[in-house]
């Protein structure tokens, strides 16, 4: 283009023949312009063109005047103006394109930048120091769950769960003052729809942002997954630890609930446990959060009974595997459907508690969300239903056996029958308080003393009923009775039944030892055997009685037909007359010695029976008994055949007797030793004082009573009448009367005797201690 | 008529055993009076003797005696003399005594006390000879 103007204007001043000077504004415009807008070559070409164009009429003319030089000069010009101002140009082009492509740059790096912050895989985001949202990506926008525009009109605080708010808003301050660069987090956002997303949080100041203000920036991760694996993790770890750390279900069940929906993220829980009597499933225990609305819920599902296949609890309680209703809005079966809505829960899942592959309760929980239930939370529900179904067997076992502990320990504590804890060693471990109460001792002594001391006397007893030992135990309820002193000095009759404890092997561990205190019944059961026993010998005294009374009055007769015998015979000879007088004599002398006999038969026998009924008192006066054994000598001093010798203690007090009956007891014991002495001897009476009793002895040297006889002498009519003694007449009733005297003061009378060497009566009367003075008195 | 009799009877010898002297006189006394030899014994022992030394024609037999009593006498000397006329005089005179007597081998039984024309009728009784 250049070019062809050149051209025109060289043409037109050939042709014209204008003058260099006049036409070099042209030549100096065109190659100004063409150094401006074209390119180097061009410029300097186009300002070639024009010089020549200059300096063609010269040429053409060979010219060289003056004017051919200004001319030259003028090309010159021309060529150097090109030069400077294409350089000019050039520089400035230069610099255009380069400021230009540094912009293009720029903006491509911008591009790139936000692509990558676009397709981050992490929530990022630039706030304003106070945290309004100036930039998000598109990540972010999906884990709040809110468009991009929506979350540039907030803030992050507006998009954060409350709990977590203050703690943004200390960060962000901190952030501010520079007192951190950098803050990280796992915190809880909020999204669009409600509902709330756990995030892992990092802010960030950044200083050298292009608008020179603070901005921050902002990533988030979404580590709901993450969580959601956590709490599965920690919800089984929570129902362990509380099923490790309790001991019954009823006080582990609302740790346990509320621990799953606090790590599982539900707002109710509610086992259910099947109910054996009535087949239905019953609400057994329960937890939910806060709210009227759950209250309500959890008071409907208290009035349910759930039969089996029934609704969804039912499905899981047949079936025996977790079963969920994600959506209970549409669910047909749902049995508190309405109580659901009104508490605004949405899902539901149910597992089962397994015990032994049984399905003995259900636990439902429910939330205000509509949850997707993933399969790994059924495992995870599925694990724990085992888990908590095995504990509450051995829980309830565990109850049971702490009840039946505590049954035992109560019986033993309280029970009126005393109980003994024995080793199987003998040793006593432990006794009721019962025990040592009727034992009066406290357990150290019932242990080391009494324990053993009743043991000895159990087995020695068991040993006389033909039993085992006590340690051997016995269960059969075969019991021994033993007597046993008390603490207190008091004597018992103890009833001891042993049974043997076995441990797990079977080998007897301990021996429990029931003690029941029978002295009562013992004693009643003594006496009424005492009753038994002494009506059995008053029987057998009757029938003894009557036996002696038959042989009694057969004796009687006897002795009487036998003097009558004499008394008539000889009385009947006197009668029929034709006697002799001297035969008349001798036979009424016969007559009148039967007579007098009989006569004192009748009178020992009166005497006998008198003090055997006991209606013979005696008249107790003080007696001399010296005086009467001396009186006794000289009454039968005129024996011919017997010496009397007396042997009597001077200082003998008196004693209290009837002086009478004393004068008969000596003078039979007397005549006694002189009849049994028909060849001669001695008889001795003798006296002395023993031990607070008169002792008086009447000793013969005659006949002697034999062995055989010596124990029959006090009885009636047990006259000795063998060998020498035979013809020695009495009453029979003689010594009898004597004894039943000597008895009627208080003394007692025995005899010592040796056939051929005579016989010695002794007896004793008791002194009264105010006539051993007087009789002291009297002696002074 | 007595001494008639105690003529005829002083062949026949009576031995009376008792241990009553008073007994053993009214006993003497009543039968030496009717004719009788009359032989004494004082107890059981002696009964025997007499009884089988003498061979009386009768015994009269008390029962409660020393040393061997009259029963036990009675069966020794019925051992040896079978057809030995034996009285039990007791003065156990009871029913029971009578059988236990006659059982005994008594071949009859006077009563203590007794009266004389009893007596001596008991020991005609059982000393009449045959025939006569």
């Amino acid at each position: 283009m250049p070019f062809l103007i050149i051209a025109a204007v060289i043409a037109v001043q050939i042709g014209a023949d204008v003058k260099p000077v006049l036409v070099f504004p042209l030549y100096l415009a065109i190659v100004l312009l063409a150094a401006l807008y074209q390119g180097r070559i061009d410029s300097y070409a186009a300002a070639m063109i024009a010089a020549f164009g200059i300096l063609a009429p010269f040429i053409a003319r060979g010219d060289t005047s003056a004017d051919a030089a200004a001319t030259l000069l003028l090309a010159a010009v021309l060529v150097v103006v090109v030069a400077v101002v294409h350089e000019v140009v050039a520089r400035i082009r230069h610099d255009a394109t380069a400021a230009e492509r540094k912009a293009i740059e720029v903006e491509a790096s911008e591009e790139r930048l936000r692509i990558t912050v676009e397709a981050a895989p992490v929530g990022l985001a630039l706030i304003a120091p106070g945290g309004a949202w100036l930039q998000v990506n598109e990540r972010l926008c999906v884990i709040l769950g809110r468009s991009r525009d929506e979350l540039l009109h907030m803030a992050l605080v507006d998009v954060t769960a409350e709990h977590d708010q203050t703690a943004i808003d200390e960060a962000l301050a901190m952030l501010r003052t520079g007192g951190i660069l950098r803050w990280e987090a796992e915190i809880h956002q909020l999204r669009g729809d409600g509902s709330r997303v756990p995030v892992e949080i990092t802010i960030a100041s950044v200083s050298d942002h292009p608008s020179g203000e603070l901005v921050m920036l902002v990533q988030e991760t979404d580590i709901s997954a993450r969580k959601r694996l956590d709490g599965l993790r920690d919800g089984l770890v929570a129902v362990r630890h509380t099923i490790l750390s309790a001991a019954t279900w009823e006080q582990a069940a609302p740790q346990l609930l509320s621990a799953l929906c606090a790590h599982l993220d539900w707002d109710v829980a509610q086992y259910w446990a099947v109910d054996t009597d009535l087949q239905a499933l019953r609400l057994r225990q329960g937890w939910h959060r806060d709210g009227t609305a759950l209250e309500e819920f959890h008071n409907q599902s208290r009035r349910l009974s759930i039969a089996s296949g029934d609704g969804l609890l039912g499905r899981v309680w047949q079936s025996g595997v977790p079963a969920a209703q994600e959506d209970l809005s549409a669910a047909t079966d749902y049995d508190r459907a309405a109580a659901a809505k009104q508490a605004g829960l949405r899902s539901a899942v149910a597992f089962p508690v397994m015990n032994s592959g049984t399905v003995t309760g259900v636990i439902e929980m429910l939330t205000d969300e509509a949850k997707l239930i993933e399969n790994d939370l059924v495992t995870m529900l599925s694990t724990a239903g085992g888990e908590i179904g095995q504990f509450i067997r051995r829980a309830e076992t565990a109850q049971a056996l702490r009840r039946s502990e505590t049954d035992h320990r109560a019986i033993f504590e309280r029970s009126p029958i005393g109980i003994a804890r024995i080793s199987s060693e003998g040793e006593m471990l432990e006794a009721n308080p019962a025990l040592l109460q009727m034992l009066e001792h406290d357990f150290p002594t019932m242990r080391s003393h009494a324990w053993p001391d009743l043991l000895r006397a159990y087995d020695q007893a068991a040993a006389r009923s033909r039993l085992e030992p006590l340690l051997a135990g016995i269960t059969d309820g075969k019991s021994v009775q033993v007597r046993a002193g008390t603490g207190g000095g008091n004597w018992l009759w103890l009833q001891l039944t042993a049974t043997s404890i076995p441990d797990s092997s079977g080998r007897p561990e301990h021996v429990l030892v029931m003690v029941e205190d029978v002295t009562v019944v013992r004693e009643a059961q003594d006496k009424l055997g005492e009753a038994l026993e002494s009506q059995r010998s008053a029987n057998i005294t009757l029938e003894k009685l009557d036996r002696t009374k038959t042989e009694f009055l057969s004796i009687v007769s006897h002795e009487f037909r036998t003097a009558l015998t004499g008394i008539q015979g000889f009385s009947e000879l006197i009668r029929d007359g034709g006697l002799e007088a001297d035969e008349v004599r001798a036979y009424g002398g016969y007559i009148f010695n039967d007579a007098d006999r009989v006569n004192r038969l009748i009178g020992d026998m009166l005497d006998l029976d008198r003090m055997e009924s006991g209606r013979m008192s005696i008249r107790t006066t003080d007696v001399d008994i010296n005086e009467v054994l001396s009186d006794a000598i000289a009454r039968a001093g005129s024996s011919p055949t017997v010496d009397f010798k007396a042997d009597l203690d001077p200082r003998l007090p008196i004693v209290a007797g009837d002086r009478d009956r004393l004068v008969q007891v000596v003078s039979n014991l007397v005549n006694n030793a002189v009849k049994y002495s028909p060849d001669g001897g001695t008889v001795t009476l003798s006296s002395r004082s023993e031990g607070g009793f008169a002792l008086i002895s009447v000793t013969d040297t005659g006949v002697g009573i034999p062995p055989d006889e010596i124990g029959h002498v006090f009885e009636r009519f047990r006259r000795v009448r063998s060998g020498a003694a035979q013809s020695i007449p009495g009453t029979g009733l003689g010594l009898t009367i004597v004894k039943q005297i000597v008895e009627m003061h208080g003394g007692k009378i025995w005899v010592e005797s040796a056939v051929g060497h005579g016989s010695a009566f002794h007896f004793t009367l008791p002194l009264a201690a105010e006539n051993l003075t007087l009789l002291q008195r009297r002696h002074a | 008529m007595p001494e008639a009799s105690a003529d005829g009877n002083a062949a026949i010898t009576v031995l009376v055993a008792d241990d009553n002297d008073v007994a053993q006189r009214l006993c003497k006394r009543v039968l030496e009076k009717a004719g009788y030899t009359v032989l004494i014994a004082a107890d059981g022992l002696q009964a025997v003797e007499v009884a089988l030394g003498k061979r009386p024609a009768m015994i009269l037999m008390d029962v409660a005696m020393p040393g061997i009593d009259g029963i036990e006498a009675m069966k020794r000397i019925k051992a040896e003399i079978p057809n030995q006329p034996i009285v039990i005089a007791s003065a156990h005179s009871m029913a029971s005594d009578r059988e236990r007597f006659l059982a005994a081998g008594a071949d009859d039984i006077l009563s203590k006390p007794f009266r004389l024309s009893d007596l001596v009728a008991i020991v005609a009784k059982l000393t009449a000879k045959p025939g006569v």
